[in-house]
């Protein structure tokens, strides 16, 4: 019972710590509130593109004799017709140069694209003096933009297509042989193709051009790169502050040898272990508020799905024990309040660092092999696992290194405080 | 015969510093004992092996019957110790503070409750009972550092030095509370260096210096250490080694010290001997600029032991 109430005790005086709500609980929700106003739209799928609305002049023509079947400006109309690009591209026609500007004037249209008479007369002969006039509302800034990338894109594609028909028309002659005369729009067709499908592969979608992210522990989905970000980023600092608050409030013994009531309980009827064991409760039951608070708001600010039932409950367990006993083990070693903050600041950044908290998202060989030997880097592990999804078998292994290393640390530091206090 | 405190050749080192040797003394129940010693004398060492939060190098020291080496725990449930320090929770109210010492000495429900009630109206804190610790002025906190030692009714209550750094309205209030307890049956180990207070609270005194009792009784028997001496303090012009000799070798001083730049001395009777170290002043040249004359008192007893006062 004595060990309740001075759990319960500690618990109050923690509600009552500016510094530790701060670290706890506001900090990390403040970050949270950064990093979802910066993606939480993306994360939770609501892509809003606006619609570019495009004007076209195609005044090019076929000129004689050309072994192409269609002229090139008609390949670049097309592509704003396209079938992909629909849902986000509004393309008319307009007969004249004229008429387009006349339109984006109006801000009928935001952008027009005039392809003059001759450019693929021109364009094939090499005449750098051709060009494709793009004419642009003022105010707009990424349609226009996108609109330059798909012509420019377009007109590399052709370059390219050149190239590839001028190499392969000189092996031939190498080898010997002539080209059929024949076989050329069959080239040009199949490349003409290929490339279409990677234009429209690469970011002829808004699904294509925007990260879209869905947990993988998702069923049927795979894609969603932004929301598995999300999910690392939110595991490393879930793991950087639980750690960090569990040495905090872990700190109190240190506080209450200053205050002098650890002192004072000593002269109580109450044994150091009971003395110990209630604070280690107080600690544990922070650690647990606190990730719960923010695996709550990750699930529903990012919409993060943390895992099967079972891998989640093992990933917060090991991550409970093992915060719990690093902080006994690290305020065993200090021997004033005063010291906690560089101790603290410096041990669990350093150790957050090399275990790859502040680059969860991202796959570093150096961090995942120190990792191996930092609580912190278990904790992340176990945390990947259920976030891709596994089973909660999977997460046996790490749930018992992170179970071991939190025993182990806090029988250091239980044995290091009795001596002190002995 | 059972004593409410037995302290038997209690010792205790801190590698070569030898805090506390070989102190014996008793306390029947129901008496005041003060525990009266300079600072550094081991006092605390002495109350802290009582209390529990020292083991003893040697000998031993029981609390109602129960050792405090062999049966810690009960000798604790006897025991309500107010620390030196404050040792409270300052982010908790004073309520709240008597709540959380009042489980640890066991009590719960209706018993907490009623004795949490009892103890703020002894220590006269039932409107800012709400109040953080933090909020309250150094008298405040020493009253319901007092009261959390309270809470269960102990037999033997121990109070280091209550009194230190305290206004003087306080300080009345606190001294007033040890005897208001000491009335209830309570037996009360003080420890103080004031001799005011140690005189006007103490059944029996122990005398601490350098680690040792050097002695125990009651305020007359004490006093009666120093038969009719007569304490003089003097204030002269000029440096005392010129005098000294000449006021030692005076009929009538018993012992005469220099003390923080004023000479001390014990003579049997100060309205003989004063004329006599006006005169041995007058011969070599010095000029005395004040004199203060004390009755024996514990002060008188302390430097007639040790030749130091009591406040060194």
């Amino acid at each position: 019972m004595k060990i309740l109430d001075i759990a319960l005790k500690d618990l109050i005086r923690s509600t009552r710590s500016l510094f530790l709500i701060g670290m706890a609980f506001a900090a990390p929700l403040l970050i949270t509130a950064l990093i979802y106003f910066s993606f939480g739209s993306i994360a939770s799928g609501n892509v809003d593109m606006p619609t570019i609305n495009v004007g076209v002049v195609n005044l090019d023509v076929l000129p004689a004799n050309s072994l192409l079947e269609a002229p090139l400006g008609e390949s670049i109309r097309s592509m704003f017709f396209d079938e992909s690009v629909q849902s986000w591209i509004h393309a008319s026609d307009y007969p004249d140069e004229a008429s387009a500007r006349g339109a984006v004037n109006a801000q009928e249209i935001g952008v027009a694209v005039i392809i003059p008479a001759s450019f693929t007369e021109d364009y094939l002969a090499g005449n750098k003096d051709t060009v494709i006039t793009i004419l642009q509302d003022p105010t707009l800034s990424i349609g226009p933009t996108v609109v330059r990338d798909m012509v420019t894109s377009l007109l590399d594609g052709v370059a390219g297509g050149g190239v590839a028909f001028k190499v392969l028309t000189e092996r031939s002659e190498a080898n010997g042989q002539a080209l059929d005369p024949a076989t050329i729009p069959t080239f040009f067709e199949t490349y003409s193709t290929w490339y279409a499908n990677f234009q429209r592969a690469m970011f002829h979608s808004p699904d294509k051009a925007a990260l879209v992210v869905k947990s993988p522990a998702e069923k049927g989905d795979t894609g969603n790169n932004v929301q598995s970000m999300m999910g690392m980023i939110m595991s490393g600092q879930l793991i950087f502050f639980s750690f960090f608050t569990g040495a905090y409030a872990m700190m109190s013994i240190l506080q209450e040898s200053e205050e002098g009531t650890l002192a004072r309980l000593f002269t109580t009827p109450t044994n150091r272990t009971t003395i110990l064991t209630g604070k280690f409760l107080a600690v544990l039951f922070t650690v647990i508020v606190q990730g719960a608070v923010l695996l709550t708001a990750g699930r529903y600010l990012f919409n993060i799905r943390w895992g099967e039932t079972g891998s989640f409950l093992l990933s917060f367990m090991g991550q409970m024990f093992a915060s719990v006993g690093l902080a006994t083990l690290l305020v065993s070693f200090i021997k004033s309040s005063k010291q906690a903050g560089f101790v603290f600041g410096g041990a669990l950044t350093t150790l957050g660092m090399i275990s790859g908290l502040f680059t969860a998202n991202i796959q570093i060989a150096a961090f995942d092999l120190m990792g191996n030997f930092t609580p912190q880097g278990w904790v992340l592990k176990a945390w990947k696992l259920s976030l891709a999804g596994q089973p909660a078998s999977e997460l046996v292994v790490p749930f018992l290194v992170l179970t071991t290393m939190g025993i182990v640390m806090f029988a250091v530091g239980a044995m290091l405080f009795r001596r002190r206090f002995a | 015969m059972s004593y409410a405190i037995e302290v038997k050749n209690l010792k205790k080192s801190f590698g070569n510093l030898q805090a506390v040797q070989d102190a014996s003394f008793t306390a029947d129940a129901g008496e005041v004992l003060s525990l009266l010693g300079p600072n550094g004398a081991g006092k605390s060492t002495t109350i802290s092996m009582l209390s529990g939060l020292l083991a003893p190098t040697g000998g031993d020291a029981s609390i109602m019957g129960h050792s405090v080496v062999s049966e810690p725990e009960s000798a604790k449930k006897s025991l309500g110790v107010v620390p030196q320090d404050i040792a409270l929770y300052p982010d908790l109210s004073a309520r709240e503070n008597l709540i959380f010492w009042g489980k640890m000495y066991g009590l719960r429900g209706a018993t907490l409750k009623q004795r949490v009630d009892e103890v703020l109206e002894i220590i006269g804190l039932v409107d800012r009972q709400k109040d953080h610790v933090d909020k309250f002025s150094g008298g405040m906190k020493r009253r319901v550092n007092i009261g959390a030692a309270l809470l269960h009714k102990p037999d033997v209550i121990i109070m280091d030095e209550p009194t230190v750094g305290i206004d003087p309205q306080s300080r009345r209030h606190i001294l007033d509370n040890v005897k208001a307890l000491n009335r209830q049956g309570m037996t009360v180990l003080y420890t103080t260096h004031y001799m005011e207070e140690a005189a006007e609270l103490s059944d029996h005194i122990a005398i601490m210096d350098k680690g040792r009792i050097i002695a125990y009784g009651t305020h007359d028997e004490l006093i009666k250490l120093v038969g009719r001496e007569t304490r003089i303090d003097i204030t002269i012009n000029a440096e005392g080694g010129r005098v000294l000799e000449a006021w030692r070798s005076t009929e009538g001083v018993a012992r005469i010290d220099a003390l923080d730049g004023t000479l001390t001395a014990l003579v049997d009777d100060s309205n003989r001997v004063l004329p006599r170290l006006f005169d041995a002043a007058s011969k070599v040249g010095v000029r005395i600029t004040s004199v203060d004359i004390q009755e024996p008192n514990l002060e008188t007893v302390f430097l007639h032991l040790t030749g130091r006062a009591l406040r060194d």
